[in-house]
């Protein structure tokens, strides 16, 4: 009898172990699968997934264009957030096992990885050259999202990057924001130094593992860790590298960078007033005007110059695309896309005014929403800013392996600053690419 | 006689079909998958190119010197540290003996994860340790633990033998309350001294179980992921890089080359087989 129950026992626990295994592994299928036998029966539309990551950008984004969709195709849209590594992550194995069940139609994808899973998932991809105008968008983000001479990516926000410097610490140093107009790298240095001398504040933060700022130098001049053919590594005899790297050593040397590890300690600092200036992105914008104590304080100027040929002051980091799987649904993805970021006007007025998205949908960038002052910065109209600059960025292939050159060029960095001669720092990184990249 | 046998079959065959299913299977495919590159989906073989490959590599190089720097380094300073707090804890005159055992192993229950980042705060920039050392005037200007190559070699370090210490000394711990008191009683009426008895007596008494951990430890060790990845990011520059954290990052962080990700990981497989080997060989019986 004993034996009896427990042999029942043990069999309801296995069941049950069983049963929630399968559960916990594929809600994420039940929740889709419902979704599409819904769409298909009860004509409310068709049914069509989407991921993306940050709540208050990118999903925000998508929110947005699920209302402003007026297309004729009736959609059923589904938002999951799901963090970046997480999507990442989720493609490969997918994609590289050949299957795309599970997977969502519309998926968002950093224009840095972007021809990294172009050329590594061939066919993976829909190409949305029929459904969108590619002259519309801004130049350089087309380069990054097109493979082939098709279009696959539907360019969204733009990372143009300004300096963000604080008016107050400039003033008590002597100098107004008219002096850190258009700079090159040398000037800021100048300034760094004598910010750090009247107010005992950093000019700046950096992260050893982070190498944004190299590649934003390199991409304000026109170059990239490769040659134009995305995959041939150009770090030897890369005159905008070169500079680019002394310029850092330069910024260390000086004493005006203030290490940090990782995200939180990087707006950390500039919220709690240790450093005076962030070169990067537009989309730290919000993370700047987070803190309302320095409202006023703030102006936006265009990124430091490099002293090479073809330097510029603007360039870009980051910024993503949305994407349309090859599997079903693709041309109601597609179709939603095109109505909404690939030719909606006024819904890019909407992005601006709802969450301060710039995107890059050049009939878009205009407007009311555009030239408004922003109070934080002092009156300034930051977006309009951003938005002329946008257009003059730099086109450069990002290539398949920029982060992969990251690694490498970190060490190296590193060495250079403990007096490894330049020369050898960079070759030795391109012998290393060029061995590792195959 | 064969009725009952294949009876008893059938009871295996479970296990074996599962095992061969689950884990034989993917060993042997990675095994094929290591002799293949290119990006993604559009593997090839490519002979014994990947093999040839980690040799000229120097991100593999640095992430292999790394995890045996932790090796060396952590796994002896571990395991003495849980010999020595499980000999203190055993002893029956120490007061709140049930406190301290739960303190000491206590970190073994929390989470890779928040312990990593616990870690990263404490050792950042202005982060409690360095507001210590300040205060007591030890130092001037913080120290960059983490952003140094060297200081963030030892922020893992301590982050790992603080894990793992009492977890190990748990099993010293088991392992002491067999050890027969008269052994003890006799080697002190012949006058061993406290510190010939720990030598003398516990520690060989105890060596099957110091091999055992100090092989899990070393297992541990080259499958280090959690706490590099959530303290470091294996940086400044690939310092503080794992072997299985750039396993992550050629499948995952750069384009994906899974064909030379998992010759990397038999990399592991390997190593973790010949210091097995050489464990066994120099501290096992003979048999």
């Amino acid at each position: 009898m004993k034996k009896v129950v427990f042999m029942m026992l043990t069999i309801i626990v296995m069941v049950a172990l069983v049963a929630c295994g399968d559960r916990d592994e594929e809600s994420v299928d039940d929740q889709e699968a419902s979704d599409e036998t819904e769409g298909a029966t009860n004509d409310e539309g068709e049914a069509i997934t989407a991921w993306a990551w940050d709540p208050n950008f990118n999903i925000r984004a998508l929110e947005l264009a699920d209302q402003a969709y007026d297309g004729e195709v009736d959609l059923e849209l589904e938002i999951i957030e799901n963090a970046q590594d997480d999507i990442v992550q989720r493609l490969n194995t997918s994609l590289s096992s050949g299957t795309t069940q599970g997977m969502p139609n519309i998926v968002l994808i950093e224009d840095y990885r972007a021809q990294s899973f172009l050329q590594a998932y061939p066919d993976a991809f829909y190409p949305l050259t029929d459904y969108i105008d590619v002259d519309a968008f801004a130049d350089y983000k087309i380069e990054t999202t097109s493979l082939d001479g098709e279009q696959y990516g539907l360019p969204f926000d733009t990372g143009v990057a300004g300096l963000y410097i604080r008016t107050d610490y400039l003033e008590e140093a002597g100098y107004s924001v008219d002096d850190v107009q258009d700079i090159t790298w040398a000037e800021y240095i100048q300034i760094g130094v004598d910010i750090k001398e009247a107010t005992g504040n950093n000019m700046l933060t950096q992260d050893p593992s982070d190498l944004g700022l190299i590649r934003m130098m390199i991409q304000s001049a026109g170059s990239w860790y490769f040659e134009e053919d995305g995959s041939t590594p150009n770090l030897a005899n890369n005159p905008a590298l070169e500079a680019s790297v002394q310029a850092y050593r330069e910024l260390m040397e000086a004493n005006i960078v203030s290490m940090v590890s990782d995200w939180s300690q990087f707006v950390g600092a500039f919220n709690d007033g240790d450093v005076a200036s962030v070169p990067t992105g537009n989309w730290i914008t919000p993370s700047i005007t987070a803190e309302e104590t320095q409202s006023g304080n703030w102006a936006v100027v265009p990124f430091p110059k490099l002293e090479v040929d073809g330097a510029t002051n603007v360039t870009n980091l980051g910024g993503s695309s949305w994407y349309v799987l090859n599997s079903d649904g693709k041309e109601a993805a597609a179709t939603f896309l095109a109505n909404t970021f690939g030719s909606n006007e006024m819904f890019y007025q909407d992005l601006i005014n709802e969450i301060g998205a710039i995107g890059t949908y050049l009939p878009g960038m205009q407007g009311e929403a555009f030239e408004e002052g922003h109070e934080f910065f002092d009156g300034q109209s930051i977006v309009a800013d951003f938005s002329e600059w946008t257009e003059a960025i730099p086109a450069v292939n990002y290539g398949m392996h920029t982060y992969a050159i990251d690694d490498i060029l970190a060490v190296e960095l590193q060495n250079y600053l403990n007096d490894k001669e330049l020369t050898d720092v960079l070759e030795d990184a391109q012998s290393q690419a060029e061995t590792q990249l195959r | 006689m064969l009725k009952k046998n294949n009876i008893g079959w059938l009871f295996v065959l479970i296990s074996i079909v599962g095992i061969s299913l689950f884990y034989f299977y993917p060993m042997i495919d990675a095994f094929l998958l290591s002799f293949q590159s290119g990006m993604g989906a559009n593997l090839e073989y490519t002979g014994l190119n990947n093999w040839m490959r980690l040799f000229d590599d120097p991100t593999f190089i640095s992430a292999l010197t790394n995890t045996f720097t932790y090796l060396i380094v952590q796994v002896p300073v571990m395991i003495i540290l849980a010999l020595v707090f499980s000999v203190m804890l055993n002893d029956p005159t120490l007061k709140f003996r049930g406190f301290f055992r739960t303190a000491i192993f206590l970190p073994a229950v929390t989470s890779l994860v928040a312990y990593s980042v616990i870690f990263k705060y404490m050792f950042s920039g202005n982060g409690i340790v360095n507001q210590f050392l300040i205060n007591l005037s030890i130092v001037s200007e913080p120290i960059n633990f983490l952003t140094d190559s060297f200081w963030a070699r030892i922020v893992i370090i301590l982050a790992i033998t603080w894990r793992w210490t009492g977890y190990n000394m748990i099993f010293y711990l088991s392992a002491l309350q067999n050890i027969d008191h008269s052994i003890y009683e006799a080697a002190r009426i012949d006058g061993a001294s406290t510190f010939q008895q720990f030598t003398k007596i516990t520690v060989p008494m105890l060596k099957p179980i110091i091999l055992f951990t100090t092989i899990t430890s070393t297992i541990g060790t080259l499958q280090l992921f959690d706490e590099v990845v959530n303290i470091t990011g294996g940086g400044p520059g690939n310092a503080t890089i794992t072997i299985s954290q750039y396993i992550y990052n050629l499948s995952f962080e750069y384009t994906p080359n899974f064909g030379y990700a998992a010759t990397v990981s038999y990399v592991i497989v390997i190593l973790v087989v010949i210091l097995s080997a050489i464990q066994f060989k120099v501290a096992g019986d003979k048999e």
